[in-house]
């Protein structure tokens, strides 16, 4: 079980500095999935792992059901226990708010997987279609390639919904401040003292229960089960049915 | 002419751009900085090395949507794609499909080179050979049966040319090629996606399609669409409803059978017994009509009919009524009535699930009726026309094939304006069309079309179909049946017009190929012209004019050069540019609407069919006592209230709700409710229903390896309690019986599905198409192929392919609409038998036969329609002859 801060805190960072921030507004998301496929694609991410996903549940009993989806990435903690237990200081916190990965520096000790308690992170494989960064552990970057060039990161670029938005939340005119300023938002396990970047807008506790729920339906536990066999050793991230 | 008659002729006809619709230039930056919010797209970056990438536009064709992208390209391969910010109704954004898109590109398996078939017909042993000897093959046959024809002096032989496609996007391409060869033998694919529809619309106010406002509603009514995940237009329409859920506060009322994530995102789901939309529909109407919500001015001034007619029709559909049929209770059927009668602006949506059954184009039009009997009509934020432009064809222009042809259009079905493709092949099989060279582009029937094992056995039988050549780039379970394949490019290596009524702002956009075709592969509309040069070498068929193209580009600039306003921007290098045009305006980074310099809204036009025909303009026409103003006998406007109207798409130039048409072969005119054969099922029996989800198109996204990733499989949805009953428990195989056979699955059950329904999706259970999507990634590539992916040859985890259900869904066609019935099909699910295995599949081609024979009886000659309409007051000893239509 997890808990839910009541209001989360936003943090402002590095005073002086942007502090890029993203809100999620779960009225706004229909499962469309069409960040996940656009974070595959922009960093050639492979088959098995993730930088983002979005997860499905369903609640409720005939005629009653209702369906919950709740994306997930990185929460680009300000205090990211990744970072803390990195030996060789390869993962790292920008001063704008990015939890960053060093690939050269990365021994693949997988700590930081470990540490992370919101599944984030994961091991590149040795196989890739055209991007030669293998066998180091990756993870989301809130596109901060695209973002030091004045964009939104690729899952914000295509949110069908608008529910991924993305701001600099120092800046009391952007969306992502007014947003978390006038809206009752939430963080992932905020008792971890994380203090997690991804606000959530309208939280219920079914979906926030759903991030880190095991696979609730036979068709899901048998696509777990072959993961796992593939993929010995790696956290399920992933739920579709 | 007005934009209205111009809209209605045709949805795609060429529509002028009124004052509202004013392009405004792309150079665009708001003086009012804010906030430094980030921009929305239109570059991208190598997270690698930092280096911008090259950003070319096109137009999407992962599914019919036909969204604006931008292709991003990193050394000349394309790496990511992403919405057109200056497409007016893309906004930016793609679907995860329209995402996944440019791995058609490099799918492993993609057919890089020209085949020949070398043993048996579906053996899968192939020559490879040269552009040059395949289109010469192909030519050789065509030219063979024109000269028979010729010969033989009958005209009928060139229908023998037949051309079936799945997604034809050619923007004419196709049809003037068949007509140039002097056949009308097209044989579309849309009864088996939504035609009865386009047909329930069609006669009542002239297009075939509705366009929502759903920014600026503030009630939505959504039958059976899906429209978060598949339906038209799943990606512009998605985002407007979010705006208009969310940011207008609109409620939203979806009645499926299966929570779908558009049922699921709804205020209120309700799930009916399906094909019973029309029983609430009905009894909603009644409860507005009755109670006096209606909009009596609206009816009475646009309409055909009368608010007494509609009362007196209405009568039998009570709530009480209503509810008996579909199970959803007369409480909420009056209160849904009620507050979408009082709700301004609101409107319908729907899609394929009221329509794919026997008689759908009933149900289509009794949704259509919510609409206008509330003065919805062309409201900001009601049910609208759609909007869309054309272009015109180069010239000279092929006139039609001589003689009709029966497989386009079957002489059974005389108001199935699109046609009935399902029948082709029993049609041949009964001797009643002919065939000698097959022609198969973008088109999968042995997947996608009911009693799909029909259609194998028709394509496997040489002696029914003499020569077979498909187009596909792909190793589909149609393309592995042809004698020759000649592959196109996938649609990021083309060139195409395109024109899609995704939205309230009409416009047009291009494909153009990103990156040079890879392998050398030609594109389609390249094979076209040469093969008619081979077919008339001198030009002495009289063919070779039609095709006279310098180059693939030269056909495209006839096409766009002289579009008055595009003209004087640029014409196609315009085009080429930006992808689309006009460009509206700018997205508004925080409410996504378009907006000007200025940061005001561009608004958009409404209430096209008010438009006022210029008094010049009416000079010479005739006014009827109806007040239809007509010029030369063609119906051009309405004379209201002193005024004249531009009006509908339809002969009064009023929605026809009363369709006279429909009347004089024996239906009922007016939209009603038909009982269904599959509402009277035994108790055992669970109806089969299938379904698209958000991730897949319906038959060419399962090599897509990040779809593939997210949706593999297609286990059998099932309420919990009633598996139970049947001694079902969750992730069992189950064996599904229908009258032709069975097929072995896994039962997946969950709450978010009506009690007497089972539901397969679509998207999976390939027998062919390529190594991922049957989970053969570890075998070595086809010589033809283009190789291998190692993040696909070593990453793939998944191990379930899933299991399709078409081959034990029956043909069933709506009289009306000819729409295929896919919720109609009966089925039994009991635990699989000792020895059955995931996937087994046994069907029988002579219940297919049968099924054929028993649908006849329900077209308008047959005994069941007759039976079916005793209502209707005609002199059914004398209906019609059936006759042919087809060209």
């Amino acid at each position: 079980m997890i808990s839910i801060g009541l209001q989360a805190e936003p943090s402002y960072g590095v005073p002086g500095k942007k502090r890029w921030a993203m809100v999620v507004d779960l009225r706004r998301c229909i499962g469309c999935m069409a960040c996940v496929a656009a974070c595959k694609a922009e960093y050639d991410v492979p088959l098995g792992v993730w930088r983002t996903t979005v997860q499905v549940k369903n609640t409720g009993k005939f005629p009653n059901a209702r369906r919950n989806f709740m994306p997930r990435l990185c929460n680009h903690c300000d205090n990211p226990p990744c970072v803390r237990n990195c030996p060789t200081a390869a993962t790292y916190k920008h001063e704008e708010g990015f939890v960053l990965q060093r690939y050269e520096r990365c021994i693949g000790c997988r700590t930081c997987m470990i540490a992370c308690p919101y599944n984030a992170r994961f091991m590149l494989p040795r196989n890739r279609t055209r991007v030669g960064i293998n066998n180091v552990v990756d993870k989301c970057t809130f596109c901060d390639h695209r973002v030091s060039q004045g964009l939104v990161p690729a899952c914000v670029q295509t949110c069908l919904g608008r529910a991924r938005i993305f701001g600099d939340i120092n800046d009391p005119n952007s969306e992502v401040a007014r947003l978390v300023g006038t809206h009752k938002t939430a963080t992932l396990k905020p008792n971890k003292g994380t203090r997690p970047q991804v606000y959530y807008i309208k939280p219920d506790r079914k979906s926030m229960e759903q991030a880190t729920s095991a696979p609730v339906s036979a068709a899901a536990r048998r696509d777990a089960e072959a993961f796992y066999r593939h993929n010995n050793g790696s956290r399920f991230f992933s739920a579709h049915l | 002419m007005g934009i209205q008659e111009k809209l209605s002729t045709s949805r795609r006809g060429f529509l002028k751009l009124g004052a509202a619709a004013t392009a405004v230039g792309s150079a665009i930056a708001s003086s009012r900085l804010v906030a430094m919010e980030q921009e929305l797209g239109g570059a991208d970056y190598s997270p690698v090395t930092g280096e911008k990438r090259k950003a070319v536009p096109y137009t999407c064709m992962a599914c019919n949507i036909e969204d604006g992208g931008v292709a991003m390209i990193e050394n000349g391969r394309i790496v990511k794609l992403e919405g057109n910010l200056k497409h007016p109704n893309t906004r930016g954004k793609l679907c995860a499909k329209g995402n996944s898109g440019f791995l058609h590109v490099y799918d492993p398996d993609r057919i890089m080179t020209p085949l020949k078939r070398v043993g048996k017909r579906g053996e899968g042993k192939w020559k490879r050979i040269s552009y040059d000897e395949a289109t010469s093959l192909l030519a050789e046959k065509l030219r063979a049966v024109i000269e028979r024809a010729k010969a033989e002096e009958n005209h009928e032989i060139l229908n023998e040319i037949v051309m079936k496609w799945g997604r034809n996007r050619t923007g004419g391409a196709v049809k003037r090629f068949m007509h140039a060869l002097g056949s009308n033998s097209m044989v579309n694919h849309t009864n088996i996606c939504e035609s009865s529809k386009k047909v329930g619309l069609e006669p009542s106010w002239g297009p075939d399609i509705e366009s929502c406002d759903w920014a600026n509603t503030k009630y939505i009514l959504n039958f059976g669409s899906n429209i978060l995940e598949a339906a038209y237009f799943m990606n512009p329409n998605a985002q407007r409803l979010v705006d208009g859920v969310v940011g207008n506060r609109a409620k939203i009322v979806t009645f499926d059978p299966r929570l779908s994530n558009s049922a699921g995102y709804s205020h209120e789901w309700h799930a009916p017994y399906p094909g019973t939309d029309a029983a609430i529909v009905l009894a909603m109407a009644n409860v507005i009509m009755n109670e006096g919500l209606y909009d009596a001015d609206f009816v009475r001034d646009w309409t055909n009919v009368t608010a007494e007619q509609l009362i007196a029709h209405l009568k039998p559909f009570t709530p009480e009524f209503a509810e008996k049929e579909s199970g959803v209770s007369a409480d909420d059927i009056r209160r849904i009535a009620r507050e979408f009668a009082t709700t301004k602006p609101a409107t319908t949506f729907s899609y394929r699930g009221p329509v794919k059954h026997l008689w759908g184009a009933y149900q289509e039009a009794a949704i259509h009726m919510l609409n206008v009997i509330t003065g919805n009509v062309e409201k900001k934020g009601g049910y609208c026309l759609p909007r869309g432009m054309g272009w015109p064809q180069p010239e000279p222009v092929p006139p039609a094939g001589p003689a009709l042809s029966a497989i386009a259009k079957p002489p059974l079905y005389p108001l199935a304006s699109h046609a009935v493709s399902t029948n082709a092949p029993y049609m041949v099989m009964r001797g009643e069309a002919k065939v000698s060279v097959w022609m198969s582009y973008y088109d999968n029937p042995l997947y996608t079309y009911p009693s799909s094992h029909v259609w194998r056995a028709f394509l496997g039988d040489e002696s029914l179909v003499p020569f077979f050549t498909s187009f596909s780039c792909y190793m589909s379970e149609t393309t592995e049946m042809a004698d020759l394949i000649i592959p196109d490019v996938t649609y990021l290596e083309r060139h195409d017009p395109e024109s899609m009524p995704s939205g309230l702002y009409p416009c047009l956009s291009i494909r153009q190929p990103v990156i040079q075709p890879l392998g050398g592969t030609q594109e389609f509309r390249k094979t076209l012209i040469d093969v008619i040069h081979k077919v008339d070498p001198d030009g002495s068929l009289g063919i070779r004019k039609y095709f006279a193209f310098d180059s693939v580009e030269d056909w495209m600039k006839q096409h766009f050069d002289n579009i008055p306003g595009l003209k004087e921007e640029g014409g196609y290098e315009r085009l080429k540019k930006d992808g689309v045009w006009p460009v509206y305006g700018k997205v508004d980074k925080e409410t996504a609407k378009l907006v000007d310099d200025n940061g005001n809204e561009v608004k958009a036009e409404y209430g096209l069919y008010t438009t006022e025909i210029p008094d010049e303009e009416m000079v010479g026409t005739e006014i009827s006592e109806e007040g239809t103003i007509t010029r030369d006998g063609k119906p051009i406007g309405v004379r209201i209230n002193g005024k004249n109207y531009v009006g509908f798409g339809t002969p009064s130039r009023k929605i026809e709700l009363f369709k006279e048409e429909w009347r004089t072969f024996g239906f009922n005119p007016l939209p009603t409710y038909k009982r269904l054969p599959s509402r009277d099922k035994k108790p055992d029996e669970l109806v089969l229903t299938t379904y698209k989800v958000n991730v897949h198109t319906q038959s060419r996204t399962a090599s897509l390896k990040y779809l593939a990733e997210m949706y593999h499989k297609n286990p059998a949805w099932m309420n919990p309690q009633r598996a139970a009953r049947l001694g079902i428990k969750d992730g069992d195989l189950v064996r599904i019986t229908s009258p032709l056979g069975y097929i072995v699955t896994r039962a997946h059950l969950t709450e978010g599905i009506h009690p007497e329904v089972v539901a397969i999706s679509t998207a999976c259970g390939h027998s062919a198409y390529g190594r991922l999507a049957t989970l053969k990634q570890r075998d070595p590539a086809a010589r033809w192929a283009q190789g291998n992916d190692p993040d696909i040859a070593n990453n793939v985890w998944w191990d379930d392919r899933g299991v399709h259900p078409n081959p034990i869904i029956r043909l069933s066609v709506d009289p009306i609409g000819g729409s295929q019935g896919w919720y109609d099909t009966v089925v039994k699910v009991t635990p699989a038998q000792a020895g059955d295995k995931y996937g087994d599949t046994d069907v029988s081609i002579e219940q297919a036969m049968k099924d054929y024979d028993e649908m006849l009886r329900y077209a308008y000659t047959g005994d069941l329609h007759r039976a079916a309409h005793k209502e209707v007051d005609i002199d059914w000893n004398n209906l019609p002859e059936p006759k042919l239509t087809g060209h």
